[in-house]
């Protein structure tokens, strides 16, 4: 997969996020990286075939909403069913980096760093 | 993403940063609107205050409970008319307002006296009702009134009473969103953990940021009930005072309002462990998805998948009637604050309407983040607009439509721009299948009544033409839609009652099944399923 390509995946699957989904913005920044980490974590293992079990509330919580995501990706997204696991953890890597910036690391939301809820 | 100067605010030049318009291959990380700042001097705010913000938005809601405002009379005013948070109690909550009539010679010689008289007074009234939450005010607050003692030693002399006290006076914030954050932490801190809830079902939700607008709860309660799962509690709407305080021993938050409710679903999860999981109820598609997670969470997706399959059977050629003829239209989303992202994506692409504005009264930089996301390029986002900008932007933009608050709204019918009460609904609820159906024909009605073609005349110099005046909606929705799409036989207007949220009262559920595993009983998961 050439990098545009990679590039170009990417940005469909993060357009999907911006638009459905409200779990990257919760309003602290260590949340956020809890959030983002674990969602798109769990995304990544279920588009790649692998069989999760969480076990604690919290994991049922990432999970809910990870498989949501995947189940919504592999609808709406037919490419996903011709790339290898290797080349989808790629491009979610890729989209990882990319949701942090935008609502972490990049973010100008001035409450991020708020140490009080 | 520019940042956008008004021409009416140049003289305010701080506003600038306080408006974008969304453009090309621009991302948040460009622009981001401030937000929750002190309303700059020289504009005119649309916001409420803090107080406004802890009562009249998230304690009033709160059904069996006496609401006392401790201050002047006039920082009741939000009550029936106003607030539409109705409750299936007889909406004793909106019915009956309280305060102390502060006046001058309170201010002067304390007034806890007069607080001690009207508690004992309004439980006299009401001997029904056993529970209070008390408001601190601006008057209160200045001269020192201490609430919380008065409170407790009532309870000492009335054992049978329980009386929550709310410090968030006017002032204590730049808008109500400061009074949101006081009373969510108030309330955890005082009362959740005071009453240990009964358990009847393995799956128990606490359902947060829920205000039971024109029956919204109702109508999300009822897909709850039917997946089996116990909704322990409803911050705040048609909520129970005494099943809020049992909030520790639910499983799961699931959060509508993350801009008023994310702060108790926050310290519930950091104090009780309960996890927090975002929804949205408005939209076929985001509510299909809000049902799957939390039945995901469970571990009952079945039970989710026959409620999502029978509503959208029943209600999307509905839907889809008011879509061919909104294709195209273009709205402002101007509500106070989460509703802005709650409906930017999903009214787009459910309705067909084009979203040219999102603007926030009190919400945070957060709640534009999820807007400004959920907004196709070319919208304008606008922080605490000034009725000028407001004015402004309609002028520019032009919208068929806006859905607003009833200040603004009245402001907008001036100059012949429909508007939608995006508070407190027009015909709602708005939330569930139906729900949304109902805002389409709310926002249909708006942008095609007749009424705004009339109004443009003006009966004092204008010649009113005497051969024509009979139009009728169809004759100015329907004249340039494809025969195909007018004729459909398969789609159709709102067919509803105009009561929906009634007949859910009359509903028969099954019960829920507690088991000492933690797993359904299989036979119940049938029958609700059924």
């Amino acid at each position: 997969m050439t990098e545009e390509k990679q590039s170009e995946y990417m940005e469909l699957l993060l357009d999907h996020i911006m638009k459905k989904c409200l779990w990257q913005f919760h309003s602290r920044a260590w949340d956020r990286e809890r959030q983002n980490e674990h969602i798109l974590g769990m995304t990544c293992d279920l588009l790649c075939g692998e069989e999760i079990v969480p076990s604690t509330p919290e994991d049922k919580c990432y999970y809910a909403d990870a498989l949501d995501l995947s189940r919504a990706y592999r609808n709406k997204f037919g490419w996903l069913d011709d790339l290898s696991a290797q080349e989808i953890r790629q491009v979610m890597q890729a989209l990882r980096e990319k949701l942090d910036y935008l609502t972490i690391t990049g973010s100008l939301n001035e409450e991020l760093t708020d140490t009080h809820y | 993403m520019p940042y956008h100067l008004f021409k009416c605010s140049e003289s305010i030049p701080e506003r600038e940063k306080h408006a974008v318009i969304k453009g090309e291959g621009e991302d948040l990380s460009d622009a981001l609107p401030l937000g929750y700042l002190n309303t700059i001097p020289g504009t005119l705010s649309e916001r409420g205050c803090a107080y406004c913000g802890a009562k009249h938005v998230i304690g009033t809601p709160m059904k069996d409970v006496i609401h006392l405002s401790h201050g002047p009379v006039g920082c009741t005013y939000d009550t029936w008319q106003t607030k539409r948070y109705i409750s299936d109690n007889d909406n004793f909550q909106l019915k009956y307002t309280f305060a102390t009539d502060m006046k001058e010679q309170h201010v002067v010689f304390g007034a806890e006296e007069q607080l001690r008289k009207s508690i004992k007074e309004a439980f006299a009234a009401f001997p029904d009702i056993k529970r209070m939450t008390i408001y601190q005010t601006c008057a209160s607050a200045l001269i020192g009134d201490d609430i919380e003692a008065l409170a407790n030693e009532i309870m000492d002399e009335m054992p049978d009473v329980d009386i929550f006290v709310c410090n968030s006076p006017g002032f204590g914030g730049p808008s109500q969103s400061g009074g949101h954050h006081k009373i969510n932490i108030a309330w955890v801190n005082q009362k959740v953990g005071t009453v240990e809830p009964e358990i009847k079902s393995d799956y128990v939700i606490n359902y947060v940021g829920e205000y039971n607008i024109q029956g919204d709860q109702e109508v999300m309660n009822d897909f709850f009930r039917r997946m089996g799962i116990q909704v322990l509690s409803t911050f705040t709407g048609n909520g129970s005072y005494d099943d809020l305080r049992g909030m520790h021993k639910a499983q799961l938050n699931v959060l509508e309002c993350a801009r008023s409710a994310e702060y108790i679903c926050n310290e519930l999860r950091v104090r009780y462990g309960i996890p927090r999981l975002d929804i949205d109820g408005f939209g076929f598609e985001p509510l299909s998805a809000s049902l799957r997670k939390v039945a995901t969470f469970f571990g009952i997706e079945d039970r989710a998948e026959a409620i999502i399959s029978e509503e959208t059977a029943r209600w999307k050629p509905e839907l889809e009637w008011y879509k061919a003829r909104l294709q195209g239209k273009k709205v402002c989303l101007w509500p106070g604050g989460s509703k802005l992202w709650h409906w930017a994506n999903a009214i787009h692409e459910e309705m067909g309407v084009e979203v040219v504005s999102v603007y926030t009264k009190f919400g945070h930089q957060g709640d534009m983040e999820k807007g400004i996301s959920r907004c196709e390029v070319g919208a304008l986002a606008i922080d605490d607009p000034n009725e000028l900008e407001g004015m402004e932007a309609m002028e520019t933009l032009k919208p068929d439509c806006i859905f607003t608050g009833k200040r603004p709204g009245e402001v907008a019918k001036k100059v012949r721009v429909p508007y939608l009460n995006a508070h407190a609904y027009h015909n709602g609820p708005w939330k569930g299948y139906e729900g949304w159906v109902r805002f389409a024909r709310d926002i249909y009605d708006a942008v095609y009544s007749p009424i705004h073609e009339l109004s443009l005349l003006d009966i004092s110099k204008d010649e009113i033409p005497t051969d024509k005046g009979f139009v009728t909606r169809q004759m100015l929705s329907d004249v340039n839609l494809p025969a195909e799409v007018r004729d459909d036989p398969n789609l159709r207007e709102y067919t509803g009652a105009i009561d929906s949220v009634a007949r859910l009262r009359e509903r028969e559920y099954p019960e829920f099944v507690l088991t000492e595993t933690g797993e359904a009983d299989a036979d119940a998961s049938l029958k609700i399923g059924a």
